[in-house]
């Protein structure tokens, strides 16, 4: 023990103290520097690891979530209250078209749209399947819907009175038809009465999974309207706001617009799984961060112990010189909070580092059947949310502190006679 | 695993048989049974007649007409082959009753037509089942047929554009060739229709395109004969043209027409209490 780092100026009076604390601290911290280093390596890959594995799964969550509300509810929607249980044209919203437009446009809600949306059989000359068909306008759904419009061959729809039909690429390959080839819709009228037209498919979408391909067809809205004999009405509204995750304020404002007769419900609601899904990933993420710290606060509290262990009699010898054991105790627990800050820094520079360059998007297509079993799409999306990074290092932080109390407070129990005697 | 509890709900709940079968094919069995009714030669001029006028013609001998049939309907695929016997009724274009009568595992299954309603029924479950918009396109007791379009029998006048292509002198008779384009809208997925007609509104084939105009399926009369007073195609056959070796044959073996039919006849009770 040679190269005791005595403070140079000791002094007994209060007034200096507070900065000789982490003064001692600091210079405790770098007397092993390879030691030091480590830990610092050691916390800093894992706080990168909680930020980034955070981030990827918060990534995943998102685009299901998106592609969930995207392929239905929007973030609320209005239904007549058998609707759920029986999607059935005889559940018709029972407020006409033309005043739900109004209501809307009253209550100075933006985004919106109706829709008739029905089961229904599509035919070709060689293959049938059972679709979901979608009466719409498509200058009121342009914001809503997962449409790629960009992606879509040949055309989208053009008005809700349009008289072709858009669907899936999928699909087409099921059916074996293609742009221009006619297919036959068939579904019920409100009297269960067979109602049947034929189509032309005027454009192909494409969306993130297949399942949204083969599930969907787009007719304009009068069209079926029309064909379903329903006159003026619809059998949902849709309404959106801004963020996915805050549905309250439209919830409220859509619910203040409609009586009894119909059930407004939130996008949580009408997606159960993916509702739950976003509350469970909020839990996950410190469930996640805590396993990863407890990993890291054995290297954390070793490291302190030894620390200790090595200063034992330069403990002591302050101690005999008339430092008080807090300050003791403060000194370590701060050089510990300083290696925790430090590699904390270091961890969140890499996982910003590590995350930037895959903004992107990440391309899982080998996987993509998985990923769409579970309703993600094949390309991934990291994403860095700041309440994610402030709970990593919080957690970090708090439990840290925690973590170092116990090697201090021995340290500072230390008796001076003993400590200083104490053979190496 | 599904998705969305949603969007589950909103997918109808049915399997959809893949079927490769004739679909139009219970309009072609429906028609060959009202048209049936004819079976006489009217003056016309084939010259100038149109298709428009040929085929208004044939569903107009049928209106009012009754007819009571039987016939057996033989499904042949390449590894096997099944005979079934049937029993029909018909009234005008509206009402049909078709039973079963053998073998005797499917002894009593019958669909009933009401107009554009139908049901069917089957005595090993003793239900009766109001065939519902998503199970119009299956396949229809196994065969090359499926239910879609039997409730309705004038769509070749409604959604379909007639012109004659060809008329010819068969034995002396004339034998028109209508080719049928159907409208934009129709609940039609055939590319074009082509019917081949005898001046006794006698079929000889009927064949359906796809929307690239190859031909898909093909209804022939392969015997025509008299029974009940009446000339007609008494065996028919409907084959898939891209699949070899499978067909359905339509054998009529006694008929009778005009003959009093009680209103009874084609109701639900009806349905069930038949011959078992």
């Amino acid at each position: 023990m040679s190269e005791v780092a005595l403070p140079r100026a000791v002094s007994t009076r209060g007034a200096q103290a507070w900065w000789l604390q982490p003064k001692l601290a600091w210079r405790n911290l770098w007397r092993n520097h390879r030691r030091t280093i480590i830990m610092l390596s050691a916390i800093g890959v894992g706080v990168w690891a909680m930020i980034f594995m955070t981030a990827l799964t918060q990534g995943m969550v998102n685009e299901m979530i998106k592609d969930g509300i995207s392929s239905l509810p929007g973030r609320g929607q209005v239904h007549p209250p058998d609707y759920q249980a029986d999607p059935n044209i005889n559940n018709l919203v029972p407020t006409p078209d033309s005043e739900l437009a109004e209501k809307f446009t009253t209550a100075e809600i933006e985004q919106w749209a109706t829709r008739i949306k029905v089961p229904a059989v599509i035919s070709s000359e060689r293959e049938s399947r059972g679709v979901t068909l979608l009466g719409i306008d498509p200058a009121r759904e342009r914001d809503i819907g997962f449409v790629d419009y960009a992606e879509v061959v040949c055309r989208f729809l053009e008005s809700a009175d349009d008289k072709g039909i858009v669907i899936g690429e999928k699909l087409a390959d099921t059916l074996e038809t293609e742009v221009g080839k006619r297919i036959v819709i068939m579904s019920q009228d409100p009297d269960n009465d067979i109602a049947d037209r034929g189509f032309r498919v005027v454009g192909l979408f494409s969306a993130n999974t297949e399942n949204l391909e083969e599930t969907y067809v787009f007719a304009g809205k009068e069209t079926i309207q029309t064909l379903l004999k329903v006159g003026d009405h619809v059998t949902e509204a849709v309404v959106v706001g801004d963020d996915y995750r805050d549905v309250e304020p439209v919830f409220a404002a859509t619910q203040a617009l409609f009586d009894n007769g119909v059930v407004v419900s939130r996008w949580t609601d009408l997606n159960s799984y993916l509702g739950t899904m976003l509350r469970v990933m909020d839990g996950f993420v410190l469930i996640w961060v805590i396993v990863i710290f407890l990993a890291l606060s054995f290297g954390l509290v070793n490291t302190l112990v030894m620390a200790v262990f090595e200063r034992v009699r330069e403990i002591g010898l302050m101690l005999a010189l008339g430092m008080k054991p807090s300050s003791i105790l403060g000194q370590i627990v701060i050089e510990s909070m300083m290696l925790l800050i430090i590699g904390l820094a270091i961890g969140n520079v890499l996982a910003f580092a590590s995350i930037e360059p895959l903004k992107s998007g990440i391309d899982l297509s080998i996987v993509a059947k998985g990923m769409e079993m579970m309703g993600a799409s094949s390309v991934l999306y990291p994403q860095l949310r700041s309440e994610d990074i402030i709970l990593a290092n919080t957690v970090v932080l708090i439990l840290g502190f925690f973590a170092s109390l116990s090697p201090a407070w021995r340290a500072s129990r230390y008796q001076p006679v003993e400590a200083i005697t104490k053979a190496d | 695993m599904t998705r969305f509890s949603e969007e589950s709900s909103v997918r109808p709940n049915f399997a959809f048989n893949r079927y490769r079968g004739v679909r139009r094919g219970w309009r072609a069995l429906f028609m060959s049974l009202l048209l049936i009714g004819s079976g006489a030669s009217y003056g016309f001029d084939p010259d100038t007649v149109t298709a428009q006028e040929l085929v208004t013609r044939a569903i107009d001998l049928t209106r009012g007409h009754t007819s009571e049939a039987k016939f057996s309907m033989t499904i042949h695929r390449p590894t096997w082959e099944r005979t079934s016997s049937l029993h029909a009724w018909t009234r005008g274009r509206e009402d049909a009753l078709i039973r079963f009568t053998a073998p005797a595992k499917d002894a009593g299954n019958a669909t009933l037509k009401q107009g554009q309603k139908m049901w069917t029924y089957t005595p090993r479950l003793n239900r009766t089942i109001r065939l519902p918009f998503s199970l119009m396109s299956q396949s229809w007791a196994g065969s090359d047929f499926s239910y879609t379009d039997l409730s309705r029998s004038d769509d070749l006048l409604v959604h379909y554009e007639l012109n004659i292509t060809q008329r010819e002198q068969v034995d002396g008779l004339w034998v028109f060739t209508i080719v049928a384009l159907p409208h934009d809208d129709a609940p039609v997925v055939w590319g074009k229709e082509e019917l081949v007609l005898r001046e006794d509104n006698i079929i000889l084939r009927q064949t359906f395109f796809d929307q690239d105009m190859q031909p898909l399926k093909e209804m022939r009369t392969l015997d025509i004969g008299e029974l009940g007073g009446r000339t007609f195609g008494t065996r028919m056959r409907m084959v898939p043209l891209d699949e070899p070796d499978h067909y359905t044959e339509l054998h009529y073996e006694a008929a009778e027409f005009d003959l009093p039919l009680q209103d009874r006849l084609f109701t639900q009770f009806s349905l069930k209490s038949g011959p078992k």
